[in-house]
């Protein structure tokens, strides 16, 4: 019988305890900041003017069956498309539009070179790329300041997705396809119409009962 | 004997390789100063005319992971996959842009006087398969698929592309370096053991039809064609007709007894 023995031994353990709090403090410490990064690596592209391209599907499996071919961004005759890198994660590769930059002009190539099926076929006047969104405190004529109507005057779809009431433009969401013109033509900074991508997070079902 | 033709099958082959190479190369400037859009991408999809091309593991990757099937997707991986069958990773050997680059460092070595060299770091070859495997299965398990954005033979495209269009390289376009980096310490090193395309490719072409095939009486096993493969598998023991072959021909040049030759197999 020698209770000294289990004196060092209880001692060790208590140094072990020791070091295991302070490697599992380290561990959180490096974590942490690894796992906020990795969390903004999985985190979509898609946000207020920056879109996919037309008949593109939910964000929610875009990066799956995207294959960043390229193909989309080749043959886009404005260069609207853009095409992602590393520093977007999982999203590398894929294409994104900055329509502040250069909006798109609804000319439909991207959607025929889609060899995935990630651009859907869809007609001109079906593309939901998102939807404008006035900002009726920037706008200038809805301040009553002067008479803009630029938005009004370059929508592909005059009169149906801006029309204007009493000469104030007002989107209709039922028609807007979010190509994102007027974003480009508002002459205000920061910009009074902006595209929401409304559509891009939807679910799968919806998606599919907006867009025919 | 009949009289030997040194490096038949190397000139043809880089030849076509370079063809291959110049394809992606031209097309972005093409596309980005002519708008002539007829030939479009590169070896993740190329399309010609109405002709689509898929690479049938970016293909399979975006049917797994998305869980949708379209069925022009499928089409496109259509002629890649009837190539695989019947002449096996001939892809891998004949117009990948990697192994035109390899081939292009291997030349430029030589020219510096770096004849041959062993090959430094040899893995089980059976690692192949795993890296499909898990390349595939960590895809479906993050909704996002890996290959087609890190892919070494798709990047070559992209940063082409991306030097055109956008006048500016990405970052990982390192990986590209990182490969070819690799080629000097074992030869096709990414390649041979870790490409999931390459894997994919020569599980397709397990049964091809065309093989290199060895005629033991005219061997003499003097071991150069196990010296000259590039994927250091060894047709003195008829590897070549094996998984793992890619049919480039670096064996069949360098055996004077012409004992190796291209064969269709029933």
């Amino acid at each position: 019988m020698r209770p000294e023995r289990s004196n060092p031994k209880s001692a060790s353990a208590v140094t072990d305890q020791g070091r295991r709090n302070f490697l599992k403090g380290l561990l959180a410490f490096w974590a942490l900041p690894a796992t906020a990064k990795a969390q903004g690596l999985l985190r979509s592209p898609v946000k207020v003017n920056h879109l996919r391209p037309p008949g593109a599907v939910p964000e929610e499996i875009f990066p799956g069956k995207c294959i960043r071919c390229g193909r989309c961004a080749e043959i886009c005759p404005y260069h609207s498309i853009k095409i992602l890198d590393i520093r977007h994660g999982v999203y590398a590769g894929t294409p994104l539009i900055n329509v502040e930059e250069i909006p798109c002009y609804l000319c439909m190539k991207c959607v025929e070179v889609c060899p995935t099926g990630t651009l859907r076929r869809v007609r001109q006047e079906e593309v939901r790329m998102g939807v404008a969104v006035i900002n009726r405190r920037q706008c200038i004529t809805w301040r009553g300041v002067a008479l803009c109507r630029t938005c009004y005057n370059v929508c592909p779809f005059k009169e149906k997705a801006i029309h204007l009431d009493q000469l104030r433009p007002v989107v209709d969401e039922k028609y807007c396809t979010g190509c994102g013109l007027c974003v480009h033509g508002c002459p205000m900074n920061p910009k009074a119409i902006n595209i929401e991508p409304v559509y891009a997070f939807e679910q799968e079902e919806n998606a599919q009962e907006t867009r025919p | 004997m009949p009289k030997r033709r040194a490096h038949k099958y190397a000139r043809l082959r880089f030849t076509v390789q370079f063809l291959a190479f110049l394809v992606i190369l031209v097309n972005p400037f093409l596309n980005y100063y002519l708008r002539f859009n007829f030939v479009q991408g590169w070896y993740q999809s190329l399309g010609v005319g109405k002709l689509w091309f898929v690479s049938p593991l970016e293909g399979m990757e975006s049917i797994l992971v998305s869980k949708t099937v379209y069925l022009p997707l499928l089409i496109g991986m259509f002629p890649p996959v009837l190539l695989a069958l019947f002449l096996g990773r001939v892809f891998c050997g004949w117009i990948c842009p990697i192994h035109f680059l390899s081939e292009v460092e291997d030349r430029l070595l030589r020219l510096f006087g770096v004849k041959y060299h062993r090959d430094y770091l040899r893995l089980p070859r059976r690692i192949f398969w795993f890296a499909l495997i898990g390349e595939v299965v960590l895809s479906m398990i993050l909704g996002a698929p890996i290959f087609v954005f890190l892919s070494p033979p798709g990047l070559v495209g992209r940063e082409i592309m991306r030097a055109v269009f956008f006048h500016t390289l990405a970052l990982e376009g390192v990986i590209i370096l990182i490969v070819l980096g690799l080629n000097l310490v074992t030869r096709r090193f990414f390649c041979r053991y870790f490409c999931p395309l390459g894997a994919l490719l020569a599980f397709i072409g397990g049964r091809r039809r065309l093989v290199v095939r060895r005629d033991w009486e005219k061997c003499k096993e003097c071991g150069l064609c196990d010296q000259a493969c590039p994927l250091g598998l060894y047709p003195s023991r008829d590897e070549g007709e094996s998984y793992y072959c890619w049919n480039c021909g670096g064996c069949v040049d360098v055996c004077y007894r012409g004992a190796l030759r291209f064969t269709w197999r029933d």
